[in-house]
């Protein structure tokens, strides 16, 4: 019975962390939109890597993908490419990474996050980018 | 093993008690009202309308205030021509009429439950809120009433392809201002697709860059399109009924009582916005004859969707050799033949053509008298020419078609479309049905006798403004064969000439010279002797 | 053989000046008019621009010089031998016979000439600025009132630019008819005409 209580307990205040964490941020789907296809989609279209519209994988696979973080066959890592520091570097060249250039690390990611969940493969709003 | 327990149990209520102290929800600094918080919005909606008399609790007057417009009522009369317009009486050569066709039109009306004559447009609870102010993009709507899927729903019926149900409470917790997203969600669609009617309008300018719009550029101005089309009162301004064809009032500042349309160039830019460059004297100039528009968007559907220049209903009908209907592409994957619409021409970076406008539209509406032996019959013909003082030169899409016509009664029809019966063209594929019902429902008499007659109809193009480097070029309209050669009653330096004084000129010229030189001759030859 | 200075610093200044300015004035004006296409329109209309008014600024110089220096008396129109000059243009020339009109410095245009230089300053000239004025100042005339029809005014401009263009053609050949081709063109540039010391004997 003890046990029992422990671990109800135990999972209370798992999702207590959990939620409140949860809830600290509410991510711009839009901003992480104008970030993903100025920045994101602009490389990929030039260098003809192979398309990477937020339909090409479901939900399941993008969530994977940047749990994993590992970007270009792991080469390098995708977080980076959502850093300050890597804005600060293009954002002469690159009017989204000038727009954004002062947001946290962590609420752009998770902007481009929720973007890429609502249109991928299964998602609300499946987004091929025409 | 007690206390231990009991330790670790206190521990992580600890953490966990830290851990919601140090992460509270930031102040939100856009809006006043985080909806998320509202008892009223906290709770499961079955439907659209449970979700709109959620919203009127506190928004009281804005159903009243969406009845008074023609986003709901579909109608307008134009005090100038007294003719009785809107979506509801025009028709045009996209889908000809939404007459009958509520079923899949009216998907896009701002209301739920419009599939016929028995809608109820009086009911507040019919207004369909988060259309316009979702910002979460989930938010949907199904043919045949414009209901958000509130379960997994199959549609089309019969088709195997399943909307999934959308979470009103989550979509009405996230309620906002409107966006190009929510606007477009109708108006980038209409014609049936993506781009195909306005071809200055199309999903490309939900996040488009700077060289496909200047003012809607994301990761600049970011205009949304109501900066432009401001709403007092749910009323949105501008209009393709009634436009502004020429606006010569000074830029709307505050304080100052200005009734004038807040959605055209002069709204803002005032009258003599060219300050650089090397004549901008010259460039405010050209602005009592030329329209902003003409030399600021060299080309429409640039942002890589196609529109449709042309569309042929007379093709329309041919099935496959075992009776299913096609749906034939072209290259680039463009739709250019579907059996329940016929032959498209769709092409992309259209330059447009011009005319002189006025402000004024006459439509060419059901009962009007049209003839196939006229050549081209104008769905809405454009006033203006050169010397009424209240034109300018406008740039325009012009949609060409082959539609249906009763060459008896020598009308327009309003052929019934869409709809799960035995006379929907679209399912039956028989004209004579389709307009038989289609006429009936408006009341107007059908021959029972059908054929095609072509119609021309004229979009002023105002929306993907280029950078201004990348504005029209003096050569491109100062020349012949430019892009004003069909414009008449005005002289263009460049490409005006008076062609007998022209003749005389170089004649008179050219005899100089060759009298002179004849001079020279006969002194030469004198000379050698 | 005699030498008499005929053109000051001023006037060859003025004359040089002038020609480079006209020139580029019909070349960027018939682009402008669709006759051809070589710097672009808005290019061509600029030139235009600034070369009328550069022009103007000249003609200013010009008209000033012509007042304080009484030159404007060699454009007074003169009849004195004009049937002889005709002569000698017509038929003369063609013979090897001398000029009859003899150059001094008090009357350096002989009276054919001074008649065409007149014609293109009192009818070329006010045609053509006035109708290109009218032309630039067009939408300003027509807000304060005085509404013009482009059409003509393009019509006047270009009538007049036509004129310029046969005067030119005419003048830079003219040039070549002194005691030598190139005796006209060597006064303009040093300012010392070489005057023939037949100059001024009629044909017998």
């Amino acid at each position: 019975m003890k046990v029992h209580r422990l671990v109800s307990t135990l999972i209370a205040c798992g999702l207590l962390c959990a939620s409140t964490l949860a809830s600290a941020y509410d991510a711009d789907w839009k901003r992480g939109r104008i970030y993903y296809r100025s920045v994101c989609t602009s490389c990929h279209a030039a260098q003809a890597i192979g398309a990477i519209n937020p339909s090409s994988m479901s939900k399941a696979e993008w969530n994977a993908y940047l749990q994993k973080d590992k970007h270009a066959k792991g080469k390098d890592s995708v977080k980076q490419y959502f850093s300050k520091s890597y804005r600060a570097s293009i954002r002469s060249q690159n009017k989204a990474a000038d727009k954004f250039a002062d947001l946290p690390d962590d609420e752009l990611f998770e902007d481009v996050k929720l973007f890429l969940l609502k249109g991928a493969k299964d998602g609300d709003a499946p987004a091929s980018c025409g | 093993m007690k206390i231990s327990h009991l330790g670790l149990l206190a521990g992580l209520l600890f953490a966990g008690i830290v851990h919601a102290a140090d992460a509270p929800a930031p102040t939100k600094l856009n809006t006043t009202a985080d909806h998320s918080k509202f008892k009223e919005l906290q709770r499961e909606f079955g439907s659209g309308s449970e979700v709109t008399k959620a919203c009127l609790t506190c928004h009281t007057e804005a159903a009243l205030q969406i009845h008074r417009t023609k986003h709901w009522t579909w109608e307008l009369l134009n005090p100038a021509t007294q003719q009785r317009l809107g979506k509801k009486n025009v028709i045009n050569n996209y889908c000809l009429s939404a007459g009958t066709n509520l079923g899949s039109c009216a998907t896009c009306h701002v209301g739920y439950g419009w599939t016929d004559a028995s809608f109820d447009f009086k009911s507040q609870e019919n207004v369909d809120c988060l259309i316009c102010h979702d910002t979460s993009g989930n938010y949907k709507k199904l043919p045949n009433g414009g209901l958000p899927p509130v379960k997994d729903t199959e549609s089309p019926p019969g088709s195997g392809k399943i909307v999934k149900a959308i979470d009103l409470a989550k979509i009405a917790q996230k309620v906002g201002k409107t966006s190009r997203d929510t606007c477009g969600a109708c108006h980038f669609f209409g014609g049936g697709g993506d781009g195909v009617k306005h071809g200055e309008m199309d999903s490309s300018l939900a996040s488009p860059d700077k060289e496909v719009d200047v003012h809607m550029d994301a990761t600049g101005l970011d205009f949304t399109c109501s900066t432009c089309h401001k709403a007092p009162a749910h009323d949105v301004a501008g209009s393709r009924y009634i436009p502004t064809g020429k606006d010569t009032e000074g830029a709307h500042i505050r304080g100052k009582v200005d009734n004038s349309n807040p959605a055209t160039c002069q709204s803002c830019h005032g009258q003599a916005p060219h300050k650089a460059g090397a004549q901008p004297a010259k460039l405010n100039q050209h602005a009592d004859k030329v329209a902003c528009q003409t030399c600021h968007i060299p080309q429409f559907a640039r942002g890589g969707v196609a529109t449709k220049m042309n569309w042929d209903w007379s093709t329309a009908g041919k099935l496959s050799p075992e009776g299913k209907p096609l749906l034939n592409k072209d290259a680039k994957g463009h739709v250019i033949y579907d059996s329940r619409k016929g032959d498209f021409v769709v092409a992309e970076n259209v330059t447009p053509e011009y005319a002189w406008f006025n402000g004024e539209v006459t439509y060419t509406l059901l009962g009007d008298k049209v003839d196939k032996a006229d050549g081209i019959t104008l769905i809405n013909a454009l006033g203006g020419s050169a010397a009424d003082g209240r034109s300018l030169i406008w740039p325009m899409k012009v949609m060409r078609g082959t539609q249906p016509y009763d060459p008896v009664n020598k009308t327009l029809v309003m052929p019934h479309l869409s709809g799960n019966d035995d006379t929907a063209y679209w399912t039956n594929f028989n004209w004579e049905k389709a307009i038989a019902t289609g006429m009936k429902a408006a009341n107007a008499p059908f021959s029972g006798q059908v054929d095609f007659l072509k119609t021309e109809m004229y979009w002023p193009i105002t929306h993907m403004v280029a950078p201004k480097e990348k504005a029209v070029g003096c050569n491109e309209c100062h020349t012949r064969g430019g892009r004003l050669d069909k414009i008449e009653g005005i002289y263009i330096p460049g490409r005006d000439a008076h062609q007998l004084l022209d003749l005389i000129g170089w004649l008179a010229a050219g005899g100089t010279l060759a009298g002179v030189m004849l001079h020279a001759l006969v002194r030469i030859v004198r000379r050698k002797n | 053989m005699e030498r008499i200075y005929i053109f000051t610093r001023f006037e060859r200044f003025w004359h040089w000046a002038q020609a480079l300015l006209i020139i580029a004035m019909l070349v960027t004006g018939f682009e402008i008019h669709g006759t051809y296409k070589l710097f672009g329109f808005e290019k061509a209309g600029q030139v235009h621009i600034y070369a009328a008014w550069t022009l103007i600024t000249l003609w200013v110089f010009a008209i000033f010089w012509h007042f304080t220096t009484g030159e404007w008396r060699q454009y007074l129109p003169s009849f004195k031998k004009i049937d002889l000059v005709i002569r000698h243009y017509a038929w003369g020339i063609f013979q090897g016979e001398p000029h009859p009109f003899k150059v001094t410095r008090a009357r350096k245009h002989n009276p054919l000439q001074a008649f065409a230089y007149l014609g293109v300053k009192i009818l070329i000239n006010p045609l053509i600025w006035i109708s290109g004025l009218a032309y630039l100042y067009y939408n300003e005339l027509e807000a304060a009132g005085v509404a013009l029809n482009l059409g003509t005014i393009a019509l006047l401009h270009t009538a007049g630019a036509f004129m310029m263009l046969c005067f030119l053609i005419a003048h830079v050949y003219l040039i070549t008819t002194g005691h030598t081709v190139t005796a006209h063109l060597k006064a303009m540039i040093s300012g010392w005409e070489e005057g023939d010391a037949e100059h001024g004997k009629q044909a017998s």
